[in-house]
C-alpha cells in the first residue's frame, strides 16, 4: 500500500508538469450535491484526464474549497457533509482548473425523523454489531442477540427496546441509553468502541432514540437497486480509485450511502478496497469484482488492470477454448506460455484423467509415436481406461457423502460401485444428476439411494442438491439473507418444499429404503406462513396430489435453460483440469461472484447441452485446446497472472493419487488395513480407513458436499513425511522394488537414471540431469560403499520422489 | 474530523487491517500519530504471560471426588476410601493419592468449579479442545482429528503466534489427541503428531530423523542431490501451492538438521535421574519431553493420558496405575519448569473431558460425570497456592459461580496473547470467533 501512496504521488507530479503544457481535464461527479439530513454525507468523485496520465481519479488528488463553510464542509477524499440549511459552492481544484458545484443543504434545522428500518439497521451492519461472529450469532453475544444482517428488523427492535426490562434505551436521557455507551465502549462491551462519540452514527442514533426510539412501519421495498459508480474501472499498477454508491428507490429519488456499505474484493490479489469504498489496484494485472453490499441489496463494480506494456501475439487456436481464452489475454496484453513438451502432456493429461502415472514403456511408447493427432488420440484412449472411472467415482463419493459411518459399509460399497459404473459408461450427466436426486430403493444396493440416508431430511437434502448441482449455497440462507447473495429465508424453504415426500423406511434386510411420495409445503419459521415449494428465480409448482415432488424439481434442474445446472458442472470439470475454476469455489455461483472469463464459462456450458450432458465429450474438448496444453513455466509477461489460464497450473496431486504414483515409481504396493492385496488408494471406498499417509496429506472425510473438504495446502509434515517416513523410505529400499530391480539389472549407470526418470517423472533426464544422477554411482563406486549400485538407485529415487515435479502435476 | 471515517468503524483491527488503512488512510488525511497509536492498539491486544501451553488431556475423566475435591463428610457411598491431606498451603487439602503434589500445591491453581453440559466422550472432548459443540454423535467420530469444522486449540495457537524457535509450534504426543486437529484451518495448522511413546525404549519422533539405513552422510547426499535436481528440473519454476512447498521442504530440513530440534525431541540427552523424576511412565516421560519443547520454544504441547473412564472398579483404577504416575508426572513437571525459570512464561493445564459421577456404582465404579470436575492451571500468569471455586457437599455441582469452557479457553488465550474475540471464516463463508462467548477468569489470574 506504501507503494500506492507513493505512485499517486507520481501521478500527481506528472498532472503538476502537464499543467504548463496541457492542464488536465476535470469533471466532478455528481454535477449537484444535496443533503437532506444532520446525518447524510455524500462522495463525489472526481475524474481526471490528461494526455499523458489519460483517465485517473482525481478525488484524492484535488484540493477542495468551498464557499460558504458555515453550510457544508468538503473532507478531503471528497465526502461532503452538512453543517446548516442553504445552497453554497464547492470547488476540487488541481493545477490551476477549477470545477465548481453546487451543495444544497436542507433538513438541519427541523431534521425528518429517523428510520429504524431505513437510518437505524444499516449502522448496526456496517458496523458489524450483527454480524455473525458476534450479536448476530445464534445464540447471540452476552444476552444480546440481533438478526444477521438485520434481515428482521421487528426482532431486532424487540431486542434493542424492549427486552432486558426496557434499559437498553432511555428516550429521556439517549445519551445514558446502554445501547449507545454499549457501542461506544463507554460502557465496557465485549466488542470494543464500535461508534465513534459524536460521529455521524452516533448522532443517528442518538436522535432516534430522543424521537421515541419508534419502530417505524415497513413500506413496500421502496429502494429498487443500488448503482456504484464507476461501474467498470480501468487502472494501472498500484493506484487507486474512490468509489460512489447510491441508493436508487422507485420515485427515482437517490441517497449517496458510500459510507453505510460494505465492500469486498473477489480477487484481493488484484485490487484491494477498504471500508470507505476507496480500491487498490496492486502490482498484478487482472480483473476484479468489487461487491457492495447495503441492506439486502448488492452491486458489483468490474476493475481491469492491462499490463501496460502488452506483448500479445495470438497463437493459433484449436477450438472455442483458445479462442475465448486468447480475446481475455489480448484485452489484459498478457502472452500466454509456449505449448508443453510431449512428456509434460503426457504426464498431465494421465493425472489428470486417471489419477495414475504412465509406465515407462508407456512414456516411451508415446514419445516415439510419429502419428500427428496423436494426443487426441492419447486423450480417448484414456477416458475408456478403468482407472478414469475409478478416480471419478472416488471424486463423486467424496462430494455424495458415501461415509460408512453413515450409509454402513455395504452402502458405501454399493454406491461406489453404482457411480464407477455410470463413469464408466460415460452416463449423460442431466441423467445422472436426475437419478441422484430422484434416488429411491434400498440404500444396500447399486443405486444412489444412500444419498437420501447421508441427508435425513428435506433440508439436508435440498442444501446438498443445490450446492452439488446448481453451485449455490443456499445453506447461509437457513437463518438469514446471505450477505453478497439475494437468497433469503423463503427461497431456502420453498426450495426444500420439493424433498418433504422422500420418506426414509426401515428395510427389513437392512438399511433404509427410499420411497418417494407426495410431500408439504414448509412454513417460514419467522412468518409463520406457509412457503410455496419453488425453485431458485422461479414460481411456484401446482403440484399433483400424489406427485413425487422431486420430479418437477428434476425437470426444472435439467432443462437446458437452467441458469446454474450446466455452468456448474461445466466449472467443476475445468476446475479439474485447469486448476482453478473460472468462479472460486466451484460451488458458489452467483451474480456477486462473476467467473473470470464469463463468455468461457458460458460457452462450456452451451457446448455441453450441445452435446447431451456427454462429459466424456467436453473432456476431450478441453484437453484438447491449447489452452490445457500450455507450458506450466512462466514468461515474463504472465508470471503474475493466476486467473486467465495463460499457463498451466501446478496442481498438488491429491493423496491418493500421490500414493498411487509412489507406488507406481517405488514397484512396491501400498497395503491398506483390511483390504484386499495390490488395491489402489484410488479404488479406495473407505474414506475413514485409517492410513498415516491420509491424515499428513489429507482426505476428505465426506461429512459435507462442499468440494472444499480436500484441503490442498502443503506443510512442512509432508515434506517430512516424503523425506524421511519409514512407509515411503521401506518401498525405496524394498528387495523386490524397483531400485533393488534395476540395480541387479545389467543396464548401464545411464539407463538406470534413464528408467528412474521415466518412472517418477515420465519423461528422460536431460543431459545435465543424467550427469548429475550417474555422478553418484562413480562417487559411490570409489568409496567402498558396499552396494554402491544399489545405494545410489535408491538415492536417486529418493531424490526424485521429493522434487516437486513428482508430488504436483504441471 | 477528517479522521471520522477511520475512527468510526475500526477499533478492533489486527496488524494486517491497521497497515492497510494506514496506506491508504495517509491520503484521506490520517495523521501519523493517529495510524501509530491504531497500529500499537492492533498489534499487542494484551500482554502475552505464557509463551507456550502443555495441555495434558486426562482422557476418560479423572475423578475429581478421590484426587482434587474430596468430601469426607458425605456419605460412604460418596465419599470413597480415601482421605484429604494436608498440603504445602496451609487449609488446602487434596486426595492422599497425590502426595507428592500435595508438597507443591502452592506453585499451582486448583479451580473446583468447572461445569459443562456434555456428558461423553468424544463429544464432550470436542467441546473441551475446540469449545464448539461437534456435528456428529457420541461414538460416531472415527477417524483422525476428528475435528471436521472447528479448530483445536493447539491449532489457533499456532496460527496465531506461529512458530517462535526450531520445533513446530504444536506438538501432541504420544497419539493423537482426538478432536487436536485444525478443522477449517487446514493442513498448515495441524499438529505435528509423536505417533509414539516416549517411555519406549526405542523411542524415536515419526519423520523426524532419517530412517535407519540412511545416516547422515547419506542424507547429506541426498539433500544436495535433491538441491541440485530441483535447480536443473521443472521445479524451479513452480508457481502456486508448489512454490510454498519450496518453504515447507526447507523448513522441514532445517527442523531435521537443527542441532536444537533434534536435542529437543531427544530424551536420552536428559539424565536417568531426571528421567527417573518424571517417572518411567507415558505420562511422565511425555511431560519431560513437554518441558524439552517448551525449552525449544515449542508454543502448544497437547499430552494425553489415558484411560481414566473408570466405570469399573475406580479405585483401584486410580490408586494402581492412574494416579501415581500422574502426580509424579505434574510434581517434577512443576517443580523443574520453576527450578528453570520457566514456569511463569509456561501456562500448564490439566484437564479431563469430564470428572466422574460422585456416587459409587454398584461395579465399584464411577460413570461420567461433566457438572463438575476441578482443573489445575498453573504458571503462565495464572496464581500460586489458589483455591479457587467450591462444590456442594458430594462434589456434584458448583456452589460458587461455575466455569465452563468457553470461560477456561477465555483465560488461557487472554494469557497467550491471543485475540478471543478474533474471526476467520468457514470455506462457506461463516465467521467463527476464536472463543464463542465466555468470560476470562480473572479470579485464578496472578
Amino acid at each position: 500500500m506504501r507503494v500506492g501512496f507513493l505512485t499517486i504521488l507520481a501521478v500527481a507530479q506528472l498532472a503538476v508538469v502537464s499543467a504548463a503544457a496541457d492542464a488536465p481535464a476535470l469533471r466532478v461527479h455528481p454535477e449537484r450535491v444535496t443533503l437532506r439530513r444532520p446525518e447524510s454525507s455524500s462522495q463525489v468523485l472526481v475524474f481526471g484526464k490528461s494526455p499523458e496520465s489519460g483517465n485517473f481519479d482525481a478525488t484524492r488528488l484535488v484540493t477542495f474549497r468551498i464557499d460558504d463553510p458555515s453550510i457544508a464542509e468538503v473532507l478531503p477524499g471528497g465526502r461532503v457533509l452538512p453543517r446548516a440549511d442553504g445552497e453554497t459552492i464547492a470547488h476540487a481544484e488541481l493545477d490551476g482548473q477549477s470545477v465548481p458545484f453546487p451543495v444544497l443543504v436542507t433538513g438541519q434545522a427541523n431534521p425528518p425523523p429517523v428510520s429504524f428500518r431505513g437510518d437505524v439497521l444499516p449502522v448496526l451492519t456496517k458496523a458489524g454489531c450483527n454480524s455473525g461472529g458476534c450479536h448476530g450469532k445464534a445464540e447471540g453475544q452476552n444476552g444480546f442477540k440481533l438478526s444477521v444482517f438485520a434481515f428482521d428488523a421487528k426482532f431486532d427492535f424487540a431486542a434493542i427496546v424492549q427486552e432486558a426490562r426496557g434499559r437498553r434505551v432511555r428516550t429521556t436521557a439517549a445519551a445514558q441509553s446502554l445501547f449507545l455507551r454499549k457501542a461506544t465502549g463507554e460502557t465496557p462491551h465485549g466488542g470494543g468502541r464500535r461508534i465513534e462519540p459524536g460521529g455521524d452514527w452516533y448522532r443517528l442514533i442518538k436522535r432516534w432514540i430522543e424521537e421515541g426510539a419508534a419502530l417505524d412501519e415497513a413500506t413496500p421495498e421502496s429502494a429498487v437497486r443500488l448503482r456504484v459508480e464507476p461501474a467498470e474501472i480501468l487502472v494501472d499498477s498500484q493506484t487507486t480509485q474512490q468509489l460512489r454508491v447510491t441508493l436508487v428507490a422507485a420515485d427515482g429519488s437517490e441517497t449517496c450511502v458510500t459510507t453505510g456499505a460494505d465492500y469486498q474484493s473477489n480477487a484481493e490479489a488484484i485490487a484491494a478496497v477498504d471500508e470507505t469504498g476507496l480500491v487498490t489496484s496492486t502490482e498484478i494485472p487482472g480483473e476484479a469484482a468489487i461487491l457492495v453490499r447495503y441492506m439486502g441489496h448488492v452491486g458489483v463494480s468490474r476493475l481491469t488492470h492491462a499490463r501496460p506494456e502488452s506483448d500479445f501475439t495470438r497463437p493459433p487456436q484449436n477450438n472455442f477454448i483458445d479462442r475465448l481464452v486468447w480475446d481475455k489475454l489480448e484485452k489484459l496484453g498478457i502472452a500466454a506460455s509456449p505449448p508443453a513438451s510431449e512428456a509434460v502432456f503426457l504426464r498431465r493429461v494421465y493425472l489428470d484423467t486417471t489419477g495414475t502415472l504412465p509406465t515407462p514403456e508407456e512414456v516411451q511408447q508415446y514419445l516415439e509415436d510419429r502419428a500427428p493427432d496423436k494426443r487426441s488420440g492419447l486423450v480417448a484412449g484414456l477416458l475408456d481406461r478403468s482407472e478414469y472411472a475409478d478416480y471419478w467415482a472416488q471424486k463423486w463419493a467424496d462430494l455424495l457423502r458415501v461415509d460408512r459411518n453413515v450409509i454402513t459399509s455395504q452402502g458405501a460399497v454399493a454406491m461406489t460401485r453404482w457411480l464407477r459404473e455410470q463413469i464408466e459408461t460415460n452416463r449423460p450427466y442431466d441423467e445422472f444428476a436426475r437419478d441422484i436426486v430422484m434416488a429411491d430403493g434400498r440404500s444396500m444396493d447399486e443405486n444412489p439411494a444412500a444419498f437420501y440416508v447421508a441427508h435425513q431430511d428435506a433440508e439436508a437434502a435440498s442444501r446438498a442438491v443445490s450446492q452439488l448441482f446448481l453451485g449455490v449455497r443456499i445453506e447461509c440462507a437457513e437463518c438469514h439473507h446471505h450477505p453478497f447473495e439475494k437468497w433469503g429465508q423463503a427461497d431456502y424453504y420453498a426450495l426444500a418444499g420439493f424433498f418433504t415426500g422422500v420418506e426414509r423406511r426401515d428395510s427389513p434386510l437392512g438399511g433404509k429404503k427410499i420411497v418417494g411420495g407426495p410431500g408439504q409445503d414448509l412454513l417460514h419459521p419467522r412468518t409463520g406462513e406457509t412457503v410455496a415449494a419453488a425453485a431458485l428465480d422461479a414460481p411456484p409448482v401446482e403440484f399433483e396430489p400424489l406427485a413425487d415432488r422431486r420430479t418437477a424439481f428434476a425437470d426444472w434442474m435439467t432443462a437446458s435453460d437452467n441458469p446454474f445446472f450446466a455452468r456448474t458442472i461445466a466449472n467443476r470439470i475445468w476446475a479439474h483440469y485447469l486448476g482453478r475454476g473460472l468462479f472460486e469455489p466451484v460451488d458458489d455461483l452467483r451474480a456477486t461472484n462473476p467467473a473470470s472469463n464469463e463468455p468461457l464459462l458460458d460457452a462450456l456450458a452451451a457446448y455441453l447441452i450441445e452435446v447431451d450432458y456427454d462429459v466424456k465429450q467436453l473432456t476431450q474438448t478441453i484437453l484438447e485446446s491449447r489452452v490445457y496444453q500450455l507450458s506450466s513455466a512462466t514468461t515474463e509477461s504472465n508470471r503474475l497472472d493466476d486467473q486467465n489460464y495463460s499457463r498451466a497450473a501446478w496442481k498438488p496431486l491429491p493423496a491418493e493419487v500421490l500414493l498411487d504414483a509412489i507406488t507406481a515409481a517405488t514397484g512396491v504396493s501400498h497395503d491398506f488395513d483390511g483390504m484386499p492385496a495390490g488395491l489402489r488408494a484410488i479404488e479406495l471406498w473407505d474414506s475413514r480407513l485409517p492410513a498415516n499417509f491420509f491424515q499428513v496429506f489429507g482426505r476428505p472425510v465426506r461429512q459435507s458436499v462442499c468440494a472444499c473438504e480436500r484441503g490442498v495446502e502443503p506443510s512442512m509434515a509432508q515434506a517430512l513425511h516424503l523425506m524421511n517416513s519409514e512407509e515411503t523410505s521401506a518401498k525405496i529400499r524394498d528387495r523386490r522394488g524397483r531400485a533393488a530391480e534395476l540395480a541387479a539389472s545389467s543396464l548401464s549407470n545411464e539407463q538406470i537414471v534413464d528408467q528412474l526418470y521415466l518412472a517418477a517423472l515420465s519423461r528422460f533426464p536431460s543431459d545435465d540431469e543424467r550427469r548429475l544422477m550417474t555422478s553418484v554411482f562413480t562417487q559411490l563406486e570409489s568409496s567402498g560403499t558396499a552396494d554402491p549400485r544399489r545405494t545410489a538407485t535408491e538415492d536417486v529415487l529418493w531424490t526424485l520422489l521429493n522434487t516437486k515435479e513428482f508430488a504436483f502435476n504441471h | 474530523m477528517s479522521n471520522r471515517r477511520i475512527s468510526d468503524t475500526e477499533f478492533r483491527m489486527n496488524r494486517r487491517t491497521a497497515v492497510r488503512i494506514g496506506g491508504a488512510g495517509l491520503l484521506g488525511g490520517l495523521t501519523l500519530p493517529r495510524l501509530l497509536e491504531l497500529q500499537s492498539t492492533a498489534a499487542a491486544p494484551q500482554p502475552a504471560k505464557a509463551k507456550s501451553c502443555i495441555f495434558f488431556m486426562l482422557e476418560g475423566g479423572p475423578s475429581h471426588i478421590d484426587m482434587w475435591d474430596l468430601k469426607p463428610g458425605a456419605p460412604a457411598e460418596i465419599r470413597g476410601p480415601y482421605q484429604p491431606i494436608s498440603t504445602a498451603v496451609a487449609g488446602t487439602q487434596i486426595g492422599e493419592l497425590l502426595p507428592m503434589t500435595a508438597g507443591i500445591v502452592d506453585k499451582f491453581t486448583i479451580l473446583r468449579s468447572h461445569s459443562h453440559a456434555d456428558n461423553a466422550h468424544q463429544t464432550g472432548r470436542h467441546w473441551v479442545l475446540t469449545g464448539y459443540p461437534p456435528s456428529f454423535a457420541d461414538g460416531q467420530a472415527q477417524g483422525m482429528p476428528f475435528n471436521a469444522l472447528y479448530p483445536s486449540i493447539g491449532s489457533i495457537v499456532a496460527r496465531e503466534l506461529g512458530q517462535r524457535g526450531a520445533v513446530p509450534p504444536y506438538v501432541e504426543m504420544p497419539n493423537p489427541l482426538g478432536p487436536g486437529g485444525p478443522g477449517f484451518y487446514g493442513a498448515k495448522y495441524a499438529p505435528f503428531t509423536i505417533d509414539n511413546d516416549p517411555v519406549q525404549a526405542d523411542f524415536k519422533v515419526r519423520d523426524l530423523t532419517t530412517t535407519s539405513e540412511v545416516d547422515g552422510d547419506r542424507y547429506e547426499r541426498r539433500k544436495q542431490l535433491l538441491q541440485d535436481a530441483e535447480a536443473l528440473g521443472a521445479s524451479d519454476d513452480a508457481t502456486g501451492p508448489a512454490k510454498q512447498m519450496t518453504d515447507f521442504y526447507e523448513q522441514a530440513m532445517t527442523l531435521v538438521s537443527s542441532p536444537e530440534a533434534s536435542r529437543a525431541f531427544d530424551l536420552s540427552v536428559e539424565s536417568d535421574e531426571m528421567r527417573e523424576r518424571y517417572g518411567y511412565t507415558s505420562i511422565g516421560q511425555c511431560a519431560l519431553l513437554g518441558r524439552r519443547l517448551v525449552e525449544a520454544d515449542c508454543r502448544f504441547v497437547g499430552i494425553t493420558h489415558g484411560s481414566w473412564d473408570t466405570h469399573v472398579d475406580n479405585f483401584t483404577s486410580h490408586e494402581k496405575t492412574l494416579v501415581p504416575p500422574t502426580d509424579r508426572a505434574l510434581t517434577t513437571l512443576l517443580t523443574d519448569l520453576d527450578d528453570r525459570g520457566l514456569l511463569d512464561e509456561t501456562l500448564v493445564v490439566v484437564m479431563g473431558e469430564m470428572g466422574r459421577t460422585p456416587r459409587i456404582n454398584k461395579d465399584a465404579g464411577r460413570d461420567h460425570w461433566s457438572m463438575c470436575q476441578s482443573v489445575i492451571l498453573a504458571g503462565g500468569g495464572i496464581k500460586r497456592g489458589a483455591v479457587i471455586g467450591a462444590s456442594d457437599e458430594t462434589a456434584s455441582y458448583p456452589t460458587t459461580q461455575p466455569y465452563g469452557i468457553h470461560d477456561l479457553l477465555q483465560t488461557l488465550f487472554y494469557l497467550m496473547g491471543v485475540d478471543a474475540n478474533k474471526i476467520h471464516h468457514t470455506p462457506l463463508g461463516r465467521p467463527v470467533p476464536i472463543v464463542s462467548g465466555g468470560h476470562r477468569i480473572d479470579e485464578v489470574l496472578a
